[in-house]
């Protein structure tokens, strides 16, 4: 059990910047999840840990112990891989057996560690089976517990989920989560799937474009993100215009004022984002209430769609902004049809306010 | 940041190095020489001149394409009817008509110029059989034998990459063109014929490139008729002790026919690009009567003519002979004679081939890794050199291996050295694809998991990619082998009296009349090589991608 430190990591290929002075803090023990899109640099701050491309500038710590320049396979870290990487010409026990070899273990505690380990994995019945003989989620324990046996500092999973069905991902998840808190084990986790980074992880490392967005625990990148990419990205989000007068934000759709006094640029254009959850789906009809922390968005409905637990509402508001509001599909909102004005009603202090840039940061 | 110097970096080094000495050195040697005085050294396009403007040459020249491109329209009027035919209907056989095809092109390539000789030439059994009826048959020597025997021995490569090529045609095209209202001619004019374009322009540029640098066919078959690879043999010959200035020029000249000719195929393919979804494979359809009929006949037909020359060289071997006289009934006296007098040709072909075949199996895997795997600029450019020795005639590769190292240092480089590079290079592509093309299966991951937990790169190399890409390895070690022990257009220019072989023994013989010892030393070839390709057809995934 290691921490891990990657101090101004930066990988290039040739003029494109791939990573982008990174900087990253793993407390031993944690859990801690690279999300991003596709092509947002997460598998690259990977196997630059693990050792499989050199950083063109920057360096990784393990235990305080720079390893940024030593080779991949004497970094004593392990990874899990996004298609297995069972050996397929070796038996499950053998695959397991692998790394032990490579550090000249003895024959007979290499034994005793595989029997253990293929116990935790529950792939018992599997041990002599090869890598053919089994299915994708059983290759994936191959793959995690030859990982695992070796008692990395470090362990590296990437994407290790995304090539099983869905179901399957769901349950394997607990198990991963259950398995590294039983172990203890530092663990660096690569996903695109936010839903798998949020259940997980203990810090949720957000990325895109090569840059660290936001490293935070999980409820506080959903309901607090650092900036409007990770409002967007995590989870799903509506985003208004509004407008800044006296330090207040007003929405531009209605001119109700939302905030006071809020710590803002003078100028530049702003957005407020809420989640479709706390939107709540009202009748045109419904009495506007005096309260002032609530904020009413009338809307005119461009689209209903059911999808069993709940229904989603996108409306449009009177300055063309399409937002989604998530409802329980009762009687009453089941026969909302398109061009029926309804109001969505939110809590003021639901909204967050961003600088409108891409990565425009909250104020 | 330092770049370090891991395993695969140097092992990169060691091989452009390699390339560079085996390769490209005797290349640049060939060139530097075409522009050289044979008396002064000094520079010259005097000799281009001679070569460009003296009948001797210039004929040689006209031949040579005159041969050339026949042969390919030839091997193309064969193997594109044969593609299409059972690619397209129901045909009996399938399989077979395709092993033959595949055992054509693995055949020493010598043997169908004198197999034809024994069959049609002024003595052949057919010729005699006709003459006593009365009729004449058309002569077999010069041009007309030469175009026979490549298209006969070359067609294979547009067959089988056209068949290959309409297997993939998406049906639905057919379909549409047929629902606008084509006829099914037109359709396969207009719509079938274009998209298979780029297989049947790399079947025949294969064909065109083997046919102008083909030595033992034009050296069998001409009586005074003369094409660049014999002309360079002799050029090089009585040049011997000098400069051989004259036999690199019109080294110079086969290389650029084959470039030029690679380029033109290259400049057309560029535009034609097709992407196609595989969603609706084409159905063989089942013809009727005479049609059935006809087309059975033809495609068991040509592929059985093809082979007659295999059959008719072990049909010979077996017949009872009293010197070089065939005098009637059977009898291995033809093998006793050969192990009597050039025992040392089957060993020397053996040895040489097998030294070279191992070699390229492990030069094969090393730089398949770094072709696969390593995706720099450096490993794309060692990929293009794998097609290079494709491109070089025999004859030429060999002069330049003669110029570079013989004549700089003949106590290092004799002639047995000399043959294993040329075989090792020359053959090292055939190892390279067929390594290649297993490592392509093999997910990177695997050798990663390797090093990652543990493994040194060349523990995970050995540990990983080696036990899985064997398939690949066995076969490109077998089409090396093959390709190895059935050269003769090197191995004509470097052999000496203690490193003869097979080919070379057969070339000899055929020249001296001594068919029956020919035909003994052609079945022994014939029949290692048989033996390979069914092993090759054992290992490989695919076998007609294996051989071609």
């Amino acid at each position: 059990m290691a921490s891990v430190k990657v101090v101004g990591l930066q990988k290039l290929y040739g003029s494109v910047v791939a990573l982008s002075n990174i900087n990253i803090d793993v407390p031993s023990g944690t859990f801690f999840t690279l999300l991003g899109p596709s092509g947002c640099g997460k598998t690259t701050l990977l196997r630059a840990i693990a050792g499989f491309h050199s950083q063109s500038a920057g360096d990784i710590f393990v235990d305080g112990q720079s390893i940024g320049d030593l080779p991949a396979h004497r970094r004593d870290v392990a990874m899990v891989f996004q298609d297995y990487a069972v050996f397929p010409h070796m038996s499950v026990r053998d695959n397991i057996a692998f790394g032990l070899k490579q550090r000249k273990v003895r024959a007979a505690e290499i034994k005793t560690r595989v029997d253990d380990v293929i116990d935790v994995v529950q792939l018992g019945k599997f041990a002599d089976r090869m890598p053919h003989e089994l299915s994708g989620g059983q290759q994936q324990r191959v793959g995690l517990a030859r990982a695992i046996v070796v008692q990395p500092k470090v362990l590296l999973m990437d994407e290790p989920l995304s090539n099983l069905d869905a179901k399957l991902r769901v349950e394997l998840r607990a198990e991963l989560r259950r398995i590294q808190q039983d172990l203890g084990v530092t663990t660096i986790y690569v996903t695109h799937d936010q839903e798998e980074a949020l259940a997980m992880s203990d810090v949720v490392c957000v990325m895109e474009g090569g840059v660290i967005q936001q490293a935070k625990p999980p409820f506080e990148v959903y309901s607090r993100p650092s900036n409007r990419f990770v409002a967007s990205f995590v989870g799903s989000n509506n985003f208004m215009q509004v407008d800044l007068n006296d330090s207040k934000f007003s929405l531009r759709s209605t001119g109700e004022f939302i905030s006071s006094s809020v710590r803002a640029p003078k100028s530049g254009s702003f957005v407020g984002a809420v989640r479709p959850e706390d939107l709540d789906i009202l009748p045109s009809s419904a009495q506007t209430e005096d309260d002032k922390k609530k904020l009413d968005v009338p809307v005119v409905i461009q689209e209903v769609s059911y999808v069993g637990r709940e229904i989603e509402v996108y409306g449009q508001t009177s300055n063309g902004e399409l937002i989604k509001a998530i409802g329980r599909p009762d009687a009453e909102l089941i026969t909302l049809a398109p061009s029926d004005k309804v109001i969505f009603r939110t809590q003021k202090e639901k909204v967050l306010f961003f600088v409108d840039e891409h990565f425009g940061v909250r104020i | 940041m330092q770049k370090k110097l891991d395993l695969w970096t140097i092992v990169t080094i060691v091989i452009i190095l390699l390339l560079c000495i085996l390769l490209l050195l005797p290349i640049m040697q060939i060139l530097i020489l075409g522009f050289m005085d044979a008396d002064t050294g000094a520079f010259t396009l005097a000799n281009f001149q001679k070569v460009l403007t003296k009948n001797y040459y210039v004929n040689g020249l006209k031949n040579t394409l005159f041969v050339g491109i026949l042969g390919t329209l030839g091997a193309g009027l064969i193997g594109i009817p044969l593609a299409f035919f059972t690619a397209r209907f129901k045909i009996r056989g399938k399989a077979w008509i395709q092993t033959l095809a595949i055992l054509v092109l693995v055949s020493p390539p010598f043997i169908g110029a004198y197999a034809w000789i024994m069959m049609l030439g002024s003595n052949g059994f057919i010729t005699n059989a006709f003459k006593a009826i009365g009729l004449d048959t058309p002569t077999i020597y010069n041009a007309p034998g030469i175009i026979l025997v490549f298209s006969l021995k070359f067609f294979p490569f547009i067959f089988l990459m056209t068949q290959t090529a309409l297997n993939n045609v998406n049906k639905s095209f057919e379909d549409a063109a047929e629902n606008l209202g084509c006829n099914p001619w037109q359709r396969f004019r207009k719509v079938t014929l274009p998209l298979v374009f780029p297989a049947v322009s790399t079947g025949a540029i294969i064909c065109f490139v083997l046919s102008i640098a083909d030595f033992g066919t034009p050296a069998i078959l001409g009586r005074g008729f003369r094409t660049l690879s014999t002309i360079a043999l002799g050029a090089y010959r009585s040049e011997l002790g000098g400069a051989p200035t004259m036999a690199v020029t019109v080294s110079i000249l086969m290389m650029a026919i084959s470039m030029i000719a690679l380029i033109i195929q290259r400049r057309i393919l560029a535009k034609k690009r097709y992407a196609s979804a595989l969603t609706n494979l084409p159905v063989p359809v089942k013809l009727e009567g005479w049609k059935n009929w006809g087309i059975h006949i033809f495609c068991h037909g040509l592929v059985l003519i093809a082979m007659l020359p295999s059959i008719v060289v072990i049909y010979t071997s077996i017949l009872k002979t009293k010197g070089p006289v065939f005098v009637g009934g059977f009898g291995f006296e033809s093998y006793q004679r050969i192990w009597r007098d050039a025992p040392e040709a089957i060993f020397n072909s053996f040895s040489l081939s097998i030294t070279a075949a191992l070699l390229i199996t492990i030069a094969s895997a090393f730089i398949s890794y770094v072709i696969v795997r390593r995706e720099t600029r450096v490993a794309a450019s060692i990929d293009f050199l794998m097609m290079v020795p494709y491109l070089v005639p025999g004859v030429v590769m060999a002069i330049g291996f003669v110029t570079v190292f013989r004549n700089a240092m003949p106590d290092i480089f004799t002639a047995t050295v000399l043959l294993v590079m040329v075989y090792f290079i020359r053959r090292l592509p055939y190892g390279v694809r067929a390594t290649s093309s297993s490592l392509r299966q093999i997910q990177p991951s695997l050798e990663e998991a390797a090093i990652n937990l543990g493994a040194s790169p060349l523990g995970a190399f050995r540990m990983i990619t080696i036990p899985l890409i064997i398939p690949g390895i066995i076969v490109g070690a077998l089409m090396a082998f093959i390709t190895a022990i059935n050269e003769l257009s090197s191995t004509v220019i470097i052999y000496d009296s203690s490193t003869i072989t097979m080919p070379v023994q057969v070339y000899i013989a055929v020249l001296d009349g001594e068919f029956g010892t020919a035909a003994a030393l052609s079945t022994i070839l014939l029949l290692s090589t048989g033996i390979c390709v069914f092993a090759v057809f054992r290992f490989a995934e695919d076998r007609e991608s294996a051989v071609l």
